[in-house]
């Protein structure tokens, strides 16, 4: 399972740059205390510290960025936990008990089961892709063109669809990510979109876009804000009584396995990630549980099972980007654009030649989740006071650092003007409901979905029957129009419980409101 | 909007953007087919641009709300993951605002230096977001454009024009 020369030389990688170990603690520190601030999100905070990544060598990079992810994990738990708001999307499932938990006063033994779940998760997710990695290699050599632009376009299909209420809306901003990818000059040598501009001829500067899309088009709608969020008073923390919630974790094995492996699974398919993992795995839990009746009134298991999920969905997610270069949301879309910046293009060559490499950043991962336990407990004595910065300060500040951060990706004015029109872009993607995800993995992947789509054409002589010579692909085929098939019955099942829902409430209502009156009446 | 027997609403600011992003999508594919009619030059960009303007003529529909069924929908309660973009005058005329100060700095930088393009949108951006103190707003803004300019320019390779630091 285990490539030893590999695993090895991995080692050695680790303690030869034990330089890059430092940036694990200002990684974690930096996905906390953004992930803590409702509003910013996971990849608004890896988006903005990207450009400084730029600098440092590949591992440190990819250390301080896989830190960041680490900590952004956790840190989303804690305003769930303590005031009943999600850090982050994936943490909505861990308010549900969470908060319940802290309204008891029990929100140290709360923030321990969620620790402890995400480290002991985390770590079990990135222990199972060391193991999959050698037999995921000699997988993913076997993909040609033909699989890897279906895996491309499952993925993108996925991404649309699962982004947002609307299917048609996802679909059509994943359609316009692809086109905004395109643009520039192709692999066949052919110049689409460019306005006559000559910076827009090795196509839109992905990591600029990026960042306006995932974080300052976001930034711009909490102006209107005094506070980002106005908390509760800060409760009272108990080291003690959080490392007893710690142990407490481990009563609860079953609970926590079975929140790893939807994880890793959801998190390994493109466009669905932790945000939906944690509410599946609780959902799961609370199905199955003997006690079912508490969950949603401060039921431990309900706090272990969702930050189970979204600590091992970070493996899943991992597994799929270094395998097959494709993210399955934005920060693993960020990620990529590090490799890029250092000229990495991860996917099924880069797992084979630099085996070693992966190795290292899956151990360091590892190392991540371990310090992450020491970290977190640190951090929750500062996380209830960091919500109740004014925006005053934070918008100015996360704005200038976005501006300065495209101009050293670019070194031209170019990058801030690229930030500033995806800025506004992501602003109104996100006042409709459309899936601004879509749109960065679109413009990430747009070229790479062109060039082998040509290959495929090439390699097929332009006869479309060639897909029945390829099983692989067939199969990625059926399972994609499996799963949008599934989504949209699922969606409209959805809507229609929703709606019957709705109008049972109104007809109560009015019954309600028909027998206070009938009995105001005969008061009277 | 009367059609039929229901009246409707329209949302200008969705159909905008969809209009918006379907003509971006139009313009792209006749410029890609202005460049050539080659199968390589089209392969991807034709059949993705004719999908999404599918998309764009299915979404118009959703641009279009019924007045008696906004009016008789129950007040849910508030979904913590939907979309929090506020929607009251004051609001969005500080969203507007704040978009406008980034856009002039962006355009400005090469202009006016770094330096004073900082300071100047750091002070404007705190007075959009309300702060009015005098010792506050040159406080904060100088210490931004002083991190902001020093760190960066020890961090990147590239020169930072500044008409002052």
């Amino acid at each position: 399972m285990i490539d030893i020369s590999a695993f090895q030389d991995a080692l050695g990688i680790m303690f030869s740059s034990v330089g890059s170990w430092g940036w694990i603690v200002p990684g974690l520190i930096v996905g906390l205390v953004f992930s803590a601030i409702p509003g910013i999100s996971i990849t608004m905070a890896m988006a903005i510290v990207l450009p400084m990544s730029l600098y440092m060598d590949f591992f440190s990079a990819i250390v301080f960025l896989t830190s960041v992810y680490t900590g952004a994990g956790f840190g989303g738990s804690v305003p769930a936990i303590l005031m009943n708001i999600p850090g982050s999307p994936s943490s909505f499932a861990t308010t549900f008990d969470g908060y319940a938990m802290s309204k008891k006063g029990e929100h140290n033994e709360a923030l321990g089961y969620a620790l402890f779940a995400s480290t002991i998760c985390g770590i079990g997710g990135y222990l199972l892709l060391l193991l999959v990695v050698e037999p995921l290699a000699d997988i993913v050599l076997r993909i040609g063109p033909v699989e890897m632009f279906a895996v491309a376009l499952w993925g993108m299909l996925l991404l649309g669809s699962l982004g947002s209420t609307y299917i048609s809306r996802g679909l059509l901003a994943a359609a316009f990510g692809i086109l905004l990818g395109t643009i520039g000059m192709n692999t066949a040598g052919f110049t689409r979109g460019t306005m006559g501009i000559p910076v827009l001829l090795d196509g839109i500067s992905p990591i600029p876009a990026m960042i306006g899309l995932l974080a300052a088009g976001q930034l711009l709608s909490l102006a209107g804000r005094d506070y980002i969020i106005e908390a509760e008073g800060s409760r009272e923390v108990s080291v003690r009584r959080i490392l007893k919630g710690c142990w407490g974790t481990l009563k609860f094995p079953g609970v926590l396995l079975r929140g790893s492996i939807i994880g890793i699974v959801i998190g390994a398919v493109p466009g669905v990630g932790s945000s939906i993992g944690n509410l599946i795995a609780y959902a799961e839990t609370k199905r199955t549980a003997k006690d079912s009746a508490t969950f949603g009134k401060g039921n431990p298991k309900g706090v272990v099972a969702a930050e189970s999920a979204v600590a091992s969905a970070e493996g899943g997610s991992m597994a799929t980007m270094l395998a097959l270069g494709i993210p399955g949301g934005g920060a693993t879309a960020i990620l990529i654009a590090a490799f890029m910046m250092h000229n990495i293009v991860p996917g099924p060559s880069f797992i084979e030649t630099q085996k070693p490499m992966v190795y290292a950043i899956i151990l360091n991962n590892i190392v991540q989740a371990i310090v992450l336990l020491a970290v977190g407990i640190g951090f929750i004595y500062v996380a209830s006071n960091i919500v109740k910065v004014r925006t005053r300060y934070v918008l100015p500040a996360i704005l200038v650092i976005a501006t300065l951060g495209t101009y050293a990706v670019t070194g031209e004015t170019a990058g801030p003007i690229t930030l500033f029109v995806f800025a506004l872009l992501g602003f109104a993607l996100q006042r409709y409901q459309y899936p601004v995800a879509a749109v960065v993995v679109g413009i990430l992947l747009g070229r790479m979905l062109e060039t082998e789509f040509l290959r495929s054409y090439q390699l097929s002589g332009g006869n479309p029957l060639y897909i029945f010579e390829r099983p692989g692909a067939l199969a990625i085929i059926g399972v994609m129009l499996l799963s949008l098939g599934m989504t949209a019955w699922g969606k409209r099942k959805q809507n229609r419980a929703e709606a019957e829902e709705e109008a049972a409430m109104l007809r109560l209502q009015q019954e309600d409101a028909a027998g206070r009156a009938g009995s105001h009446a005969t008061k009277t | 909007m009367r059609i039929g027997q229901h009246r409707y609403t329209i949302d200008y600011g969705h159909l905008a953007l969809i209009t918006l992003i379907a003509a971006a999508v139009f313009w792209y594919l006749l410029d890609a087919r202005s460049v050539s009619l080659s199968v390589n030059n089209l392969l991807l960009v034709q059949p993705v641009a004719l999908f999404a303007l599918a998309m764009y003529l299915f979404i118009i529909p959703q641009c279009f709300h019924r007045v008696d069924k906004e009016t008789a929908k129950s007040p849910k309660e508030q979904d913590p993951l939907a979309p929090t973009i506020p929607s009251e005058r004051s609001d969005i005329i500080r969203m507007a605002s704040l978009g406008a100060a980034l856009g002039l700095l962006v355009f400005l930088l090469d202009v006016i230096g770094f330096d004073i393009g900082i300071f100047l949108f750091t002070a404007a951006a705190m007075a959009v977001c309300g702060e009015r103190r005098p010792l506050h707003l040159i406080g904060f803004s100088l210490a931004v454009t002083l991190v902001g300019v020093y760190g960066f320019r020890a961090l990147i390779p590239f020169p930072m024009h500044t008409t002052i630091l």
